[in-house]
């Protein structure tokens, strides 16, 4: 029979669907099929993955209304074929701890030179377009990172809730590199990093107006 | 300066301050509730398989609740108030029982033994938060609400530690669980009632 498939990963986006893939076992060159099948926490009943297209292959996803929290699901992949069939270890999630947002978007650079203060860097970014905000539903922290082009250490800046910050301490004629990510706050996984983006300190800044 | 100076007569928060402070308490108090949950299954659960066994074992779990953010935000903001209140009334049992309990874990270390007080201490904090938002909207009874009795001090004081362990684990799991549910239903009300839904 095949091997027992392994379920790798479950994530929610934005906290109102999430989706679960597996690694398939070795088949041993045989056709082989994968059913997830999972139960929640309170019922007795058996369902079987509502969507195994919509995250691509070997792959379950939950729509809204498949998707309820502070409820533990109990998750396995069976795989099977002519030899026979095998199911994997369980997997206990509650939606509400498998959060990892995407990447922020829309982030802007702007240096700032106001007369007779210091000049700044002003970073702007919004929320991802999935993650609903405005009703509370979701709150997300941000965090950025940056360094000198060529440089190899991170200065990572935790900021909080806010969707900008400005930056004082930066060099005249360096460039560098900035990224940002966020989680929801205080619980589950940070997103990814966002690109990279660049910005070049022009070098007639002089350090007295830093 | 306190917005109400101790001494001053018929001063009264706004409703937007009263859940200003009841967001960042709950906020707080999952925090808490997340930090030594996480300390407890380090230190004393790995490799019990203690979750597969928690399932279906908080005692709140037969309060009805929102379990979806349609859900939340289709439910009147007095009737989740009122579910807010029990779930929290719910816990105000365990959560003294937890904290004194706690301190007869072999070599409980000093961070899950104050955690473990804190949130008693905030629970009811948070608790009587609460109490004054309903009061705002209504001058009727506060406290018919509907409420989850705990009956599980016996399970703490087991002398088998593993059943003993475990019990301390479900415990923490569902607190951090219930935690989180009232945190996020007191962000939604408040960008509901205070911020019109823009937040």
């Amino acid at each position: 029979p095949p091997e027992k498939p392994t379920i790798i990963k479950c994530r929610s986006p934005e906290k109102e669907t999430f989706t679960c893939w597996w690694k398939p076992g070795s088949d041993g060159g045989h056709p082989t099929n994968y059913t997830l099948l999972y139960s929640k926490e309170g019922e007795q009943q058996i369902y079987e993955c509502p969507d195994y297209r919509t995250a691509g292959p070997n792959s379950c996803y939950f729509d809204k209304k498949h998707t309820s929290f502070w409820t533990i699901y109990n998750i396995t992949v069976r795989a099977t074929n002519e030899m026979g069939s095998n199911v994997s270890d369980p997997r206990y999630v509650d939606v509400t701890y498998i959060v990892q947002p995407d990447p922020p978007v829309n982030v802007t650079l702007e240096l700032k030179k106001p007369i007779n203060r210091k000049t700044y860097l002003v970073l702007t970014w919004s929320p991802p377009p999935l993650a609903d905000i405005r009703s509370g539903w979701l709150t997300l922290e941000y965090e950025l990172r940056l360094k000198p082009e060529e440089g190899e250490e991170w200065e990572t800046v935790f900021v909080g809730q806010q969707t900008q910050y400005k930056m004082f301490s930066l060099n005249p004629g360096k460039k560098y590199i900035i990224q940002i990510h966020c989680k929801a706050d205080h619980y589950g996984l940070w997103s990814e990093w966002s690109p990279e983006y660049y910005i070049e300190i022009p070098t007639d800044f002089r350090v007295r107006d830093m | 300066l306190p917005i109400c100076p101790n001494g001053s007569v018929n001063c009264q928060l706004s409703l937007g301050e009263l859940f200003e402070r009841a967001v960042k308490l709950s906020h707080y108090i999952h925090l808490l509730s997340t930090e030594i949950f996480n300390e407890f299954d380090e230190r004393y659960a790995q490799g019990r398989d203690f979750i597969a066994r928690a399932v279906n074992g908080c005692h709140t779990a037969s309060l009805t609740t929102p379990e979806d953010k349609e859900q939340a935000q289709q439910t009147h903001h007095e009737d989740l108030l009122n579910l807010i209140l029990g779930v929290l009334r719910s816990w105000n049992d365990p959560l003294i029982h937890l904290a004194s309990e706690v301190q007869r874990i072999k070599e409980a270390p000093d961070t899950i033994l104050w955690k473990a007080v804190e949130i008693e201490e905030k629970n009811k904090r948070l608790l009587e938060g609460i109490q004054k938002i309903i009061g705002r909207f209504h001058s009727g009874e506060i406290g018919n609400e509907v409420y989850s009795q705990w009956e599980g001090l016996p399970s703490l004081q087991l002398a088998d530690e593993d059943s003993r362990l475990f019990a301390f684990y479900t415990l923490l799991h569902c607190f951090r669980r219930d935690s989180n549910k009232i945190d996020s239903y007191l962000r939604l009300l408040k960008c509901r009632l205070i911020h019109n839904n823009n937040c």
